[in-house]
């Protein structure tokens, strides 16, 4: 995927980036959760997207039809008219390495059409000037209005199982497991924490699953008009695996050449949808409080 | 261990209970079995499908060692004997158990179709096969076990083939509450207006009804006569002669079945009046009653339900989706099996095991060892084996009075619906336990306020008529159109009284009893399991029958 934008490519200006292009990598344009995912759209399948980047906090009408047009890009990529999509926002200092700014703006899940997308995005910029934002930011010491605000445009994979993954124990500090949590349906009543998730432990070497344990998974995440709608699991389904063993060790591969090339240890949001595996999320993991790794 | 409290015994019903058999916890089956049977059949009908489901458990290495069965006074009485085994072993063989029945789900209308309906049909050719007048007497013995060995096989495919197929349909209904929500009764929309042995048998009458009105001739006989008379009638003219010949073609394929389970009641083609009476209903109906068309209109409304279903479930992850279909094919497969098995085993079976032991009723009374044909359904197996080959050899006529004497003195009293030892408590949830719940319904709520009765909804819908209690099938002559039939239980034949009643009222069953599901084919109200009915309800009474909720209320 190449940049649709036929806008210059100055640090002042207003700018389209899809995920994958070379501009999207750089976190001084697009923030760093949507540069570290175009960057990994270099290693494995990410939902295809798009990032509006603009200067200051205030959205140009003029992009709308940019944004139009790169919707309508995005519907023939997936296939079909009106895709889903998830509007997210993404600070352009959000996601170093010093501060995790998951959750801190709003998140658009499951908008069709492109005049919902156009709202979902102005929506995003408002945020920006939401209390609870600003004051996250004054207490990380941080700008109060940021320099540049990029709002992450894409595809919501219809999941039918969602899961975490990290590629060292965040709990123990363990370097050489891999440890993956997954669950039915979209990924948010896992982020969310209102289901237990089925969870297996996979050694880097060699990829030998190690561990697992089958969940009772009462609640999912699933699609609905206008947004998510978490629904009860049909009770003989809730004790059988969201996944099998070959996507469990095909997730951990992915953590572990993730690992690699960001130099640490990363978590992972991943979908996975009929036979496809999709990359939703890639960061360092900031909270590995017992890292017993040689530095 | 919880020590428990054997159920009180009637003092007016003595039971003699003994050692291990004390310990099991007996009830009543008065779903199949409402009043008293005869002793062959009590060996034969009323015990062969508990030898038959104690196959089954062992198949599906189900967490139950058997069930077993006694007659007490000519009631029938049903124990499930669990295994012996730790709470954590019967855990792990509960699930072992429940992998057995669900990989049996997958392939269940293939597995009827090409391996189960194949093998009974030819058991049935073998038990048939016999000239049973021109036999000897040694060939009759011979072909009795024969005949009686067959019969125990069948009832082990008949539980082979019906658990797997009530758990699907249980499960389905589970399912599709988990996904889709709404009331139990929803789910049995999708599973409705599928073709099986009991539509192809109103088909085919149907179609017969169609010839007749091609007759004038016929077409009075029908009409007029009473339906005892008809068949002689017929034989006064070329029309109706030729006509006759066109319904022995359908009794000869569909007659085999009688107006309730057992023995002692004659065949279609022993006494086809119940057939006649539905034929000469058909002959008053104008084309557009055609029942396919009632068929069609199940079957469409079954594809709207299941289309908004598949559409309620787009966003829900494919293995959902898959479970979906494939339970949906399974309690769809499930329900055609829970309907033919009826008309093969159950009766048709069950009218070949009739028709030898008839025959050596009929030895008997020539050679004077019993008064009458029918006597022999008072005899033991073993006594029929010994007078097989030789009718005359020994006077059973004693024995028949003195047998027929017992049951006359518990003919009027009332059976203790349960013997032995109740449990320590309810049994741990599984598909098993929520199968059989949906089949035999729960215990009947105690009734709160005069006049209301409450059982499980069976067929949805709502309304007011009078009531019309039916004991036998011989009773139905009296069901007159929008009345409400009230009734102990409902035997498959009973099927085209559904066409006529208004609503359905039971004492015994539950959601996935016969009565419940014969209801919903067609589309009237029902309430099962609700205990009392027969015995609160009188003829005329009043009713206001509710489906939904299961109520029954006595209004006038």
């Amino acid at each position: 995927m190449r940049s649709l934008a036929a806008l210059p490519a100055a640090a002042d200006v207003a700018e389209l980036l899809w995920l994958g292009d070379e501009r999207a990598g750089d976190p001084a344009l697009t923030g760093g959760k949507a540069a570290n995912l175009s960057r990994s759209a270099a290693v494995h399948d990410v939902p295809p997207g798009f990032v509006l980047t603009v200067p200051g906090a205030t959205l140009p009408r003029e992009l709308r039809r940019a944004l139009s047009a790169a919707y309508r890009r995005l519907g023939e990529l997936v296939g079909t008219d009106a895709p889903p999509v998830a509007v997210r926002s993404s600070a352009v200092d959000e996601d170093g390495l010093q501060a995790s700014f998951a959750g801190q703006h709003d998140t658009f899940l499951n908008v069709s059409g492109a005049e919902a997308v156009w709202w979902a995005v102005a929506r995003c910029f408002a945020s920006f000037g939401a209390q609870r934002a600003l004051d996250y930011r004054r207490d990380r010491g941080l700008a109060e209005a940021p320099e540049r605000v990029a709002v992450l445009v894409q595809w919501l994979v219809p999941a039918d199982a969602s899961g975490v993954v990290f590629s060292a124990d965040p709990v123990s500090g363990d370097r050489d497991e891999v440890v993956i949590n997954a669950s039915w349906g979209l990924g948010e009543s896992i982020v969310g924490g209102t289901v237990t998730p089925d969870s297996w432990r996979v050694a880097h070497d060699g990829l030998v699953i190690r561990g697992r344990v089958v969940a009772d998974k009462r609640r999912m995440t699933i699609a609905a008009p206008g947004g998510t709608r978490e629904v009860p699991v049909p009770g003989r389904m809730s004790r059988l695996p969201a996944l099998d063993d070959a996507q469990v060790r095909r997730a951990a591969a992915l953590a572990v050449a993730l690992e690699r090339r960001m130099g640490r240890p990363v978590d992972l949001e991943l979908a996975w949808a009929g036979d496809d595996l999709f990359l939703l999320q890639c960061r360092p993991i900031t909270t590995l409080h017992h890292d017993r790794s040689p530095r | 261990m919880t020590l428990t409290q054997a159920a009180p015994l009637a003092p007016d019903f003595p039971v003699d209970l003994q050692d291990v058999d004390a310990q099991h916890f007996w009830q009543q089956d008065r779903m199949h079995f409402p009043g008293q049977v005869l002793p062959l059949d009590g060996e034969l009908m009323a015990s062969a499908p508990g030898r038959g489901m104690t196959h089954a458990f062992r198949v599906y290495e189900a967490p139950i060692e058997a069930m077993r069965v006694r007659i007490e006074h000519g009631y029938v009485y049903n124990a499930m004997v669990g295994v012996q085994a730790s709470p954590a072993e019967l855990e792990e063989l509960g699930r072992r158990s429940e992998e057995a029945v669900m990989g049996a789900l997958g392939r269940l209308g293939e597995r009827w179709d090409t391996e189960w309906l194949p093998a009974i049909r030819r058991h049935l050719q073998v038990m048939g096969a016999l000239d049973l007048p021109r036999a000897s007497g040694a060939a009759l013995a011979a072909h009795l076990d024969e005949v009686v060995a067959r019969y125990d096989r069948l009832w082990q495919l008949h539980m082979i083939a019906v658990l797997p197929s009530y758990l699907a349909m249980s499960e389905f209904e589970d399912f599709y509450r988990d996904v889709v929500g709404g009331q139990a009764l929803d789910a049995y929309r999708l599973l409705q207006g599928i073709p099986s042995k009991t539509t192809e048998v109103a088909a085919d009458l149907w179609r017969l009804s169609r010839v007749a009105l091609g007759s004038a001739e016929v077409t009075s006989v029908l009409s007029t006569a009473a339906s005892g008379d008809v068949p002689a009638l017929l034989e006064r003219s070329p029309e109706g002669r030729a006509f006759r010949v066109r319904l022995d073609e359908h009794l000869r394929r569909y007659g085999h079945r009688s107006a309730t389970w057992g023995l002692g009641s004659p065949s279609f083609i022993e006494d086809p009046a119940p057939v006649i009476k539905v034929l000469a209903d058909y002959v008053g109906q104008p084309d557009a009653a055609d029942p396919a068309e009632d068929l069609a209109r199940l079957a469409a409304d079954r594809e709207q339900a299941v289309a908004d279903a598949r559409e309620r479930l787009r966003p829900y992850p494919a293995a959902v989706r898959a479970q979906f279909d494939a339970l949906l094919a399974a309690a769809q497969a499930g329900a055609v099996i829970s309907e033919d098995h009826n008309f093969w085993i159950d009766f048709y079976a069950t009218d070949l095991v009739r028709q030898v032991v008839l025959e050596l009723g009929r030895r008997c009374a020539d050679a004077r060892t019993l008064s009458h044909p029918h006597d022999v359904l008072y005899l033991t197996l073993d006594e029929l084996r010994a007078a097989a080959p030789a009718p005359a050899a020994a006077d059973l006529r004693a024995v028949v009075v003195r047998r027929r004497a017992d049951l006359q003195a518990y003919a009027a009293v009332p059976a203790p619906p349960v013997l032995g030892t109740p449990p320590a408590g309810p049994p741990p949830d599984s598909p098993f336990t929520r199968l059989t719940a949906k089949f035999w319904g729960t215990s009947p709520q105690a009734p709160t306020e005069p006049g209301v009765l409450r059982g499980a909804g069976g067929s949805r819908g709502a309304l007011t008529g009078p009531a019309r209690v039916v004991r036998a099938l011989a009773d139905t002559e009296r069901l007159r159109p929008g009345e409400i039939l009230v009734a102990e239980t409902t035997a498959p034949p009973w099927t085209p009284l559904f066409a006529i009643a208004a609503a359905v009222v039971t004492d015994t069953g539950g959601i996935l009893s016969h009565s419940a599901v014969v209801a919903r084919e067609y589309a009237i109200p029902a309430v099962v399991g609700t205990g009392l009915a027969t015995a609160t309800i009188r003829d005329g009474d009043l009713l206001e029958v509710d489906g939904d909720t299961g109520i029954v209320r006595i209004v006038g």
